[in-house]
């Protein structure tokens, strides 16, 4: 059992990383419109994920220190300043998509307007964060997201047509979509599998857990097991979407058509487990980028951070996070559709991803912070391709997010 | 002196030629040991001809990897040099000038 809750931080990260709303709406979205087409953008993300979540994990594990402070260490206040510029506002905005996502979710199981459930919902995720110990945060999030499951068996009790669904992954049998919109929804993809939260969260949590070199193989375990789950779990989404919404022509626009799949496959209880991991993932992922919200500001400036602190002891952490989520309803209380803002949140995701990562790879290199355990040949060679296709991703997003009129 | 009004000054030579940009400042711990640090002395400015960035640590030699950001930043720090601060004449608002016959140092730390 401790074994098994060891790799909660990883799975509560990649549950709340990986199947967020951002990614519940796109993946679904996807899978309605292109099939399982585009299966192949999650085994991309998902790699490129792991790569560098076990380098900021390693890298906490063996300095002691979240790869954040080590950025603004090491590169400087400039080149700290523009990574934290370019995740700070994304994270805000993908915060804000999360607290809607829960009240969202929260509507499908009470039938009460979402309006009334996002200031409790903003204020549960600050009661947690200010009260609850990490490591049961981190287990009870990351075991109810599990129920998520639940969009997995669904495609099996759907019973579809498995060789037309590998066709579709293949790209044939398809209805005809433009290239530019199937590469703008390719691009919300990778966003959405390497939003740059997760690494801030995976590796701050690992130093909120006290990991040493000692538990390198942990971490690497930890990486391994969460996100391939996440990642599995995304396609299962989109093959719902595929085998129920795609031969009817349904345009995924709410979170309800999202589940629509999972209720027509397993029934009133298999939905009710979807809701309880939609509940969880969304609230998991609201968790994490309130935190890293926290993380971030407080590591770039020097403040004391950690919920291993005394809320007392960390004031100017937890006010941080308190300013986010007060800002967070403030946007939503307009009446902004939580599901557009999601969609956005992974597209500048993806625009904010070289900051993010570049200075990762950089510090993972760094022989005075990480001593024999430096990135090996390997892990470099595949990093810096990686940083390539972000690159490439990066520069494409606006561009085609203004072509396509955000994939219409 | 604060290290921020060096950093970014324009530098030129003793006839008002412009030379680069101070990107970073090296020091050197040789001081007697005080109650909480040995005294730090400024040893000298690293200079770069094009641009105001740091090289991010890839000063070190033996620090090359990854390959392609070793590469980058290697080609575009290419000219960047390091001036001992006794060659440094003056210091003013927006210049920092340096005395006739300075040496361009090479800028790489031997330390991994």
């Amino acid at each position: 059992m401790k074994r098994l809750l060891g790799v909660a931080l990883g799975i509560l990260t990649a549950i709340g990383g990986f199947l967020d709303i951002g990614d519940l709406v796109t993946n679904a979205v996807v899978g309605s419109r292109f099939g399982l087409s585009l299966a192949w953008v999650v085994a991309v993300g998902v790699v490129g994920i792991c790569v560098f979540a076990s380098m900021s994990g390693r890298v906490a594990a063996v300095s002691g220190r979240a790869t954040f402070e080590i950025i603004r260490e090491r590169l400087g206040p400039r080149a700290a300043a523009a990574n934290l510029g370019a995740s700070f506002l994304i994270n805000l905005l993908t915060l804000t998509a999360e607290v809607g996502g829960i009240a969202l979710a929260l509507q499908l199981a009470s039938s009460v307007e979402p309006r009334l459930w996002i200031p409790v919902a903003a204020f549960a995720v600050w009661l947690v964060i200010w009260r609850v110990r990490f490591k049961i945060m981190e287990n009870v999030t990351g075991l109810l997201g599990l129920c998520l499951i639940a969009f997995a068996v669904a495609v099996f009790l759907l019973g579809p047509d498995w060789s037309e669904l590998a066709a579709q992954v293949m790209g044939q049998g398809l209805p005809e979509e433009s290239t530019t919109v199937y590469w703008y929804y390719a691009i919300a993809l990778f966003g959405a599998a390497m939003t740059p939260y997760e690494v801030f969260f995976f590796s701050s949590g690992a130093v909120e857990e006290g990991w040493t070199v000692k538990d390198l193989s942990q971490s690497r375990i930890n990486v391994l097991v969460g996100f391939p789950l996440g990642g599995l779990l995304s396609v299962a989404i989109a093959a719902c979407a595929a085998i129920v919404l795609l031969p009817q022509a349904i345009q995924v626009e709410t979170l309800s058509q999202v589940v629509l799949p999972v209720a027509i496959g397993g029934g009133k209880l298999l939905l009710a487990f979807v809701i309880v991991g939609i509940v969880a993932a969304t609230f998991g992922a609201a968790l994490e980028t309130a935190l890293s919200s926290g993380y971030t500001i407080a590591q770039f400036f020097g403040w004391s951070w950690g919920k291993f602190r005394k809320p007392r002891a960390a004031a100017r952490f937890h006010l941080t996070m308190i300013i986010c989520l007060v800002v967070a309803v403030g946007v939503l209380m307009t009446g902004v559709d939580p599901v557009l803002v999601t969609e956005y949140s992974v597209v500048f995701s993806a625009v904010a991803l070289p900051l993010t990562y570049l200075p990762i790879l950089i510090v993972a290199n760094d022989p005075q912070y990480m001593g024999e355990h430096v990135n090996s040949r390997v892990m470099n060679a595949v990093g810096s391709l990686y940083l390539g296709i972000i690159l490439i991703a990066a520069l494409a997003a606006i561009p085609l997010m203004v072509i396509t009129g955000a994939g219409a | 002196m604060l290290l921020s009004d060096l950093l970014d000054l324009s530098v030129r030579d003793h006839d008002g030629t412009h030379v680069g940009y101070v990107i970073d400042a090296r020091f050197v711990l040789d001081g007697a040991p005080g109650p909480t640090l040995a005294g730090a002395r400024l040893h000298g400015l690293l200079v770069s001809p094009r641009t105001h960035t740091s090289m991010l640590g890839y000063e070190r030699t033996g620090v090359r990897a990854p390959a392609p950001i070793g590469a980058f930043l290697g080609w575009l720090h290419r000219g960047t040099f390091l001036v001992r601060w006794p060659d440094v004449a003056r210091v003013d608002d927006q210049h920092l000038v340096l005395r006739d016959g300075y040496v361009r140092v090479d800028p790489g730390l031997p330390s991994g």
